[in-house]
């Protein structure tokens, strides 16, 4: 197929950015799978003898669960790279009587573990340190809410709040819900993300209690052809800024923002639960009416790749709209520039049976929420026939801080 | 203090040191990535180059959860010269007490932690490594809390001379050192 290998991806620049290795180390992973599958699909025995004799193990598999990806930088990592598979969102409240000293010491610690984690090393404390050597492109971004920047000594930003409510759709339960922390916990490994996880909740037990966690995961043959698909079958995270080029300013902020955050961001992560039973009743045309794409390639109804802009004006022999003026594409369209924001969605299923438990931890990335997503998520609760089938029940917002550049900790800034 | 005054007890571990021994098998040494590595540098500053502390880092207490807060350094020992180390003792304005211990098995199988006659004592070039349920440096008497994601010092007196280390302090449920100076298994043989 002839789908652009790079949708819903941002597009790392040319040049030193680590990033850059990401869609391409995914490639490499996948054509190696690819490969083996065909060498069993020709029916060749002996290969596969061979293969079994000679356990070498295979060089692109050891470089994938090798890759480990630069945690010091202007930016925290796990935001630009192309999103492994495999995350686990964990948000923490501090503990009661939390001072401006234990924030920092807390921060303190997770720099020092999530710096040696990144790089396949174990933490100061780990016992386990096998457990850290498959670092399989981890990524851990630390994000905070207004009681940590408040603790701090330093202005939180307007838009660091809960979300205004959406009462049309919004049924949130706290056990979803806020935060004081966030740990962005991403790796092409599920044991990685593991130990990852483990390591820095039980590193600062006595100074934050875990909140809540979302484990999710995207398809891990990802890549050309293979686009992320939701658990309704849809083409996901589609549109997306050129935040390493032109649109880098819709991602950090900038000068504008608080100084402490310059090189940061903010990240929403709504849980938002599928009625997967009621969702089995509808038929493929009515779903691609739904979202306004096809389901196949994930492009506009109104024709062309998934690349392709959608014909918002475009009407039927009867005149209506082919994009249903309550589809989700033509709802979620920026109607101004600011807009947009960075889309790094998972699916998480973990129901036991039935239709709960299955849905989207919807993860996105802006300078300012209230600014660019709110517009956004107000006109998909006022109307998007997605709704049917949708309801959020987790939402928080989070700082996330610039990255640690060499010799500091993470939200050194704050302390200023 | 009572603790301190023979030079041949024992410390015996509680029940707890099951936990403190299981991490002996899994944890190797990480000194392979001794001397290349930022962040090692940053966690252990030494003031004599002879003898490096690696990964160094202090269990944290809170003085007032036991009648006598001890506490452990671990790490792995460097000794960066072409000449044998012996590490005879140690001092922290954190403790009263420094001593560098070793867990041994006793003769009814199991495991207790004593003083280690003669010291550490490191090969030229060579690595030594601390760790729950090995030997380590043993802070007692504490005077000061010590809290998740401080520092503290930590000097070693050496056959090199004296190095003192700034060492990260963290939180970690092993190594329970408790002090049982009663305890059945404390007869010296």
């Amino acid at each position: 197929m002839t789908a652009s290998n790079t949708h819903g991806r941002p597009q790392p620049a040319g040049g030193p950015d680590p990033a850059a290795a990401g869609p391409r180390r995914r490639t490499v992973l996948l054509s190696g799978l690819l490969g083996a599958g065909a060498g069993v699909a020709a029916g060749a025995g002996a290969a596969v003898a061979v293969e079994r004799s000679r356990p070498e193990p295979d060089a692109r598999l050891v470089a994938a669960r090798t890759t480990a990806r630069p945690f010091r930088g202007t930016h925290q990592a796990g935001v630009l790279e192309a999103p492994p598979p495999y995350a686990a969102f964990v948000a923490l409240d501090l503990a009661d009587g939390a001072d401006r000293d234990a924030v920092r010491r807390l921060l303190t610690v997770w720099t020092d573990d999530i710096e040696r984690l990144m790089a396949g090393r174990g933490t100061l404390t780990d016992l386990e340190p096998e457990l850290a050597a498959v670092p399989a492109s981890l990524t851990v971004t630390v994000g905070v809410g207004p009681r940590v920047v408040g603790l701090a000594g330093a202005e939180a930003p307007d838009w660091l709040a809960p979300l205004p409510a959406f009462p049309q759709i919004d049924r949130l339960e706290d056990a979803w819900s806020d935060g004081d922390l966030l740990l962005q916990v991403c790796a092409d490994s599920p044991t990685t993300v593991a130990h990852a996880g483990r390591r820095l909740t039980t590193a600062v037990a006595d100074l934050a209690t875990v909140r809540w966690v979302q484990r999710g995961f995207r398809e891990p043959f990802e890549g050309p052809g293979v686009p992320m698909r939701n658990l309704l079958g849809q083409v996901d995270g589609t549109v997306q800024p050129d935040v390493t080029g032109l649109d880098a300013d819709l991602l950090w902020v900038g000068d504008d923002g608080p100084a402490w955050l310059r090189g940061g961001s903010s990240v929403v992560v709504r849980r938002i639960g599928m009625r997967l039973d009621d969702w089995d009743r509808v038929d493929r045309a009515s779903r691609e009416n739904a979202v306004g794409r096809r389901l196949d390639t994930g492009a506009p109804v109104t024709g062309g790749t998934i690349d392709t802009a959608a014909d918002l004006d475009a009407t039927d022999e009867l005149g209506f709209h082919v994009v249903d003026d309550a589809a989700h594409l033509r709802r979620a369209h920026a109607t101004a520039p600011h807009e947009r924001f960075l889309r790094r969605p998972y699916s998480y299923d973990d129901g036991q049976g039935g239709d709960a438990g299955s849905g989207l931890v919807f993860v996105a990335y802006q300078a300012d929420p209230v600014r660019q997503f709110v517009p956004v998520q107000q006109r998909l609760a006022e109307m998007d026939l997605l709704n049917l089938w949708t309801v959020p029940v987790g939402s928080a917002v989070f700082a996330v801080l610039p990255g640690a550049r060499d010799g500091e900790v993470l939200g050194e800034a704050m302390f200023a | 203090m009572h603790h301190c005054l023979s030079a041949t007890r024992r410390v015996a571990l509680a029940a707890t040191l099951a936990a403190l021994t299981l991490g002996v098998a899994g944890c190797g040494t990480t000194s392979s990535t001794s001397g290349s590595d930022t962040a090692t540098a940053e966690s252990s500053v030494s003031s004599s180059a002879a003898l490096t502390l690696d990964d160094g880092w202090v269990k944290a207490v809170d003085v007032g959860s036991s009648d006598m807060p001890m506490t452990a350094m671990f790490g792995t020992l460097h000794n960066s010269t072409d000449s044998e180390i012996t590490v005879s003792g140690g001092s922290s304005p954190a403790a009263a007490e420094v001593e560098l211990h070793e867990v041994v098995r006793t003769d009814s199988g199991g495991m207790q932690m004593q003083p280690k006659a003669g010291g550490f004592v490191i090969a030229a070039g060579a690595d030594h490594t601390l760790q729950p349920g090995a030997d380590h440096v043993m802070l007692m008497g504490l005077t000061e809390s010590l809290t998740n994601g401080s520092e503290t010092s930590v000097t070693l007196q050496t056959s090199a001379g004296e190095v003192t280390f700034t060492v990260p302090v963290r939180t970690f449920t092993g190594a329970e050192e408790s002090y049982s100076p009663d305890s059945d298994s404390s007869s010296d043989s």
